[in-house]
């Protein structure tokens, strides 16, 4: 299909300062309030040769480099009607410009959710947590956005709509499109609408939070490691203070699931910790633990000044709490997260040792940097970097959307 | 038979061990489950990925198409060579290369028995978690080929929910790996399910699970196969997702249970096999609705299996249902399509109603949970006016599905023999979307051409071999 000229009524254009990226302003930022109108402004810019970054809220905007070119910027935030949601399906469709918050409190009505994990839940959109390929701390009990994602309906840059997946829970007709789209920046195509899986939302949820003393901290990570009951999230996390409570070193630990199992955790928790020495475990419960882990996972994307930065390293689970340490040790006043689960390593330090902590993790990409720091947000390029370069050419020929913001100058 | 040059530049290149070229020795690489079949002009049986790369470079210097081959359980054709050329076989590239249990993460070879993975890790408390019914026999590497599903997708999700990254070979016969932890477009996302028209995989990472505390496999018995989905879609509705939610009707039943003795009840219209798994405490609560929830939606019985031994062997049935059929349907033909859960009952009513104006008897065995339907139509294949009721019938379920939000393919895959219903599903510019993808993994059309792609459409196969 192609894609329809805008209506009379024209897509909303807004103010262009809120949506600078480092020091580029765009011309015009344009809001569409459907599919098309998105279509026709992209394909209206690719005609005329404009560079265009899409806009979701704006929380992950840091972790990408500033674009080379800059005309248009297209915020989904309009984009934000629920498709196609039946609960007794378990799954549902919704805009791009949807925030996360807003899904959340969608699919809690119905006792159900999607494991996001978005910093900045608010202000986050689906959409932009998508093309970021953000995945949490809870992607080891639940999966990957990636994985909750069962079809996806984009835009390209010359203003065709495409659609692939569908709305079922099982789906191999034709290549998984989106699969691509998911952690592309933007690069490739503009998201318009997303349909996941959904998930029976656990009974009960409960956030620990236990504070260790240094002599302690083997055998607390070794413990918590090794715990029977698998938490939802297990985090090791040093300085962060804006991710309550403000104590340190602690583990930070979620539990989900039924009464009966959180109970049972809660025990096996306190005992295998007491175990290692560790005298005290705080408990918030339900909407206590929702919010706290929220603040955790906000902490993810905060600054600690204008020119901190803000590194994470994907790797193996079991040398998480070793490579966290080995920057702290060569790195004064670094703060690190390290998730016991995922593997993954959340360093935050000043401009000025983001090379060294990069060097040290090995790789790692900028979640956010401060206004004054100078990094490159991805470091060395993948090995593949000519298949992508080629993916980009044929998807975006002319480097209209997001050009040079993705990883080896996509 | 003299060597075609293709064939003498290939033994030249890895030797007789490697390459297989007689007429006789190439007719077992012709066909795959699906009714299509044709002679390679070659097919290598390699040790690694370096003697694969080698053979895809000799034919595409040839212009000979290169199909990749696991064990041949696919339904659809996808490992059958329509247009000749090279076949891949992973007999030998069979090895767990890796095995991390701490981070539950292995690195296998291609041919590497789906089955005889979870098997060699078990003893660790870990297990690989996509079972496809076929997994006694079917490879990882065609697995991730197919996006392959099977009956525990509900709770643990499919293939590609599995793979942390491969290594593959590409058009041109250069190696590359990939990782989804690595900064980048998601290759390995988009090269599960592509049915090898991207690339060739010769080594895939695979997220391993941690074994459950507790299992419980319940069995319970329907007036019908509507009532037994109503009870499906009832149970998702309450926000329970247990590890399986299976489907069988009377007649399939019946042909399972002459041949296992499982334990099924015979007598019941259908019969509903419930797998809970997680922590002991859910488990028990969670028998208890699910029994509670079945009953209200007209459960005649409810019984649990009381041991690992019973459990095996009502999931080993379950498994071999389509094998059963076989024993006793002259042919059959399975369908794969899914559906939203909760057009389930609809939807078999219309499958019914479907085989009735065919005249076609109709079993139907499913992965009830996911909505993924797998109705076997019987027929006898030399009854040219039977055969073509199969097809009409087969196109008209699809129609149905389509027309109730699902679509053509649940797990099987699109293959040779649905590519031309694509088209029922997705825009001309959809194809086009996913056809710029072909066009920069292979842009000669030389990897497992006939595949996917309606005929013709957005990327016309351009050479023929």
């Amino acid at each position: 299909m192609i894609a329809k000229r805008p209506r009379a009524k024209r897509a909303k254009e807004a103010a262009t300062g809120a949506f600078a990226l480092g020091a580029l302003v765009p011309v015009r930022v344009v809001e569409p309030s459907d599919a098309d109108e998105l279509a026709a402004a992209l394909r209206a810019a690719n005609d005329a040769g404009e560079a265009v970054v899409l806009h979701g809220g704006g929380t992950l905007q840091g972790a990408a480099n500033a674009p080379t070119r800059y005309d248009v910027a297209i915020s989904t935030r309009r984009l934000d009607a629920l498709h196609d949601y039946d609960p007794r399906d378990l799954t549902a469709g919704v805009g791009a410009g949807t925030s996360v918050a807003q899904m959340q409190r969608t699919l809690a009505e119905h006792g159900q959710f999607l494991p996001l994990d978005a910093p900045l839940a608010s202000a986050a959109t689906i959409g932009g947590t998508l093309a970021a390929g953000w995945a949490g701390p809870r992607r080891a009990a639940y999966g990957r956005p990636r994985d909750l994602l069962i079809g996806m309906h984009v835009a390209l840059a010359d203003g065709t709509l495409a659609v692939s997946g569908g709305m079922v829970v099982k789906n191999v007709t034709g290549y998984d499109m989106g699969k691509l789209y998911v952690g592309s920046h933007g690069t490739l195509a503009a998201i318009v609408r997303a349909n996941f899986k959904v998930l029976p939302a656990p009974a009960t949820r409960r956030l620990a939070v236990a504070p260790f003393d240094e002599d302690e901290r083997y055998r607390a990570v070794a413990h918590a490691a090794a715990l029977e009951l698998e938490p939802a999230a297990l985090l090791v996390i040093d300085g962060f203070r804006e991710a309550p409570p403000p104590v340190q070193p602690r583990l930070v630990v979620l539990l989900e699931g039924s009464e009966p199992v959180v109970e049972r955790a809660t025990r096996e928790l306190r005992s295998a910790l007491g175990a290692a020495g560790v005298a005290e475990t705080r408990l918030l419960d339900r909407d206590d633990a929702a919010r706290a882990f929220q603040n955790v996972l906000d902490a993810y994307v905060a600054r600690s000044g204008d020119a901190s930065v803000t590194l994470l390293a994907r790797g193996l689970p079991s040398e998480a709490a070793l490579r966290a340490q080995r920057v702290r040790a060569a790195i004064p006043r670094a703060e690190t997260i390290a998730d016991l689960r995922t593997g993954d390593v959340v360093v935050r330090v000043e401009g000025a040792r983001a090379q060294q902590a990069r060097e040290l993790l090995g790789r790692a990409v900028v979640l956010s940097a401060g206004p004054a720091a100078q990094i490159d947000a991805w470091g060395a390029p993948p090995s593949t970097l000519a298949t992508m370069r080629a993916l980009k050419e044929g998807f975006d020929p002319r480097g209209t959307l997001a050009p040079g913001r993705f990883v080896g100058g996509l | 038979m003299a060597l075609s040059a293709f064939a003498s530049r290939l033994r030249d290149a890895l030797g007789p061990e490697v390459v297989r070229s007689e007429p006789e020795d190439l007719a077992v690489y012709a066909f795959d489950a699906y009714s299509e079949d044709r002679l390679p002009s070659a097919a290598i049986v390699p040790h690694d990925a370096r003697e694969v790369a080698i053979a895809v470079r000799i034919a595409r210097d040839c212009e000979e198409p290169v199909v990749p081959r696991g064990a041949g359980t696919g339904l659809c054709g996808g490992a059958v060579p329509t247009r000749g050329g090279l076949v891949v076989s992973f007999a030998r590239m069979n090895r767990l290369v890796e095995l991390d249990v701490r981070n539950r993460r292995a690195r296998v070879q291609p041919g590497l028995i789906n089955l005889d993975l979870s098997t060699a890790i078990a003893g660790h408390g870990i297990f690989y978690a996509p079972d496809p019914s076929s997994q006694k026999i079917s490879t990882i590497g065609g697995n991730v080929g197919t996006n392959a599903g099977g009956a525990h997708c509900l709770s643990y999700g499919t293939t590609t929910n599995h793979v942390l990254g491969i290594e593959y070979v590409d058009a041109a016969g250069d190696l590359h790996r990939t990782s989804i932890d690595e900064a980048g477009y998601d290759l390995t996302g988009v090269m599960v399910g592509s049915e090898g028209t991207l690339g060739i995989i010769t080594e895939v990472d695979v997220r391993l699970l941690k074994l459950p505390e507790a299992v419980r496999v319940c069995v319970a018995a329907f007036a019908d196969v509507e009532s037994a989905s109503e009870a499906v879609s009832a149970i998702i509705g309450a926000g329970i997702v247990p590890t399986a939610l299976e489907i069988m009707d009377a007649l399939i039943t019946r042909a399972v249970e002459a041949h296992y003795h499982a334990g099924y009840p015979e007598n019941a219209g259908a019969v509903l096999l419930v797998e809970l798994a997680g922590a002991s405490d859910d488990v028990a609560a969670g028998e208890a609705s699910l029994a509670k929830i079945a009953r209200a939606h007209g459960a005649l019985s409810w019984r649990a299996a009381r041991d690992q031994a019973e459990r095996d062997l009502l999931w080993a049935a379950r498994k071999g249902a389509a094998g059963a059929m076989g024993r006793i349907a002259p042919n059959y033909y399975i369908q794969d399509a899914c559906v939203p859960r909760t057009r389930l009952p609809a939807v078999m009513h219309r499958i019914d109603a479907i085989a009735r104006e065919h005249a076609l008897p109709v079993g139907n065995v499913f992965h009830a949970g996911d909505g993924n339907l797998h109705p076997l139509l019987i027929f006898d294949r030399r009854e040219p006016r039977q055969v073509q009721a199969v097809i009409d019938a087969g196109t008209e379920i699809l129609q149905t599905c389509i027309e109730m939000g699902g679509t053509i393919s649940g797990e099987h895959g699109i293959g040779y023999e649905k590519r031309e219903t694509l088209s029922l599903v997705f825009s001309a510019d959809d194809l086009a979307t996913m056809g710029k993808v072909r066009d920069v993994f292979d842009p000669l059309r030389g990897l497992n051409p006939d595949k996917i792609f309606p005929a013709g459409a957005v990327c016309g196969e351009v050479r023929s071999a």
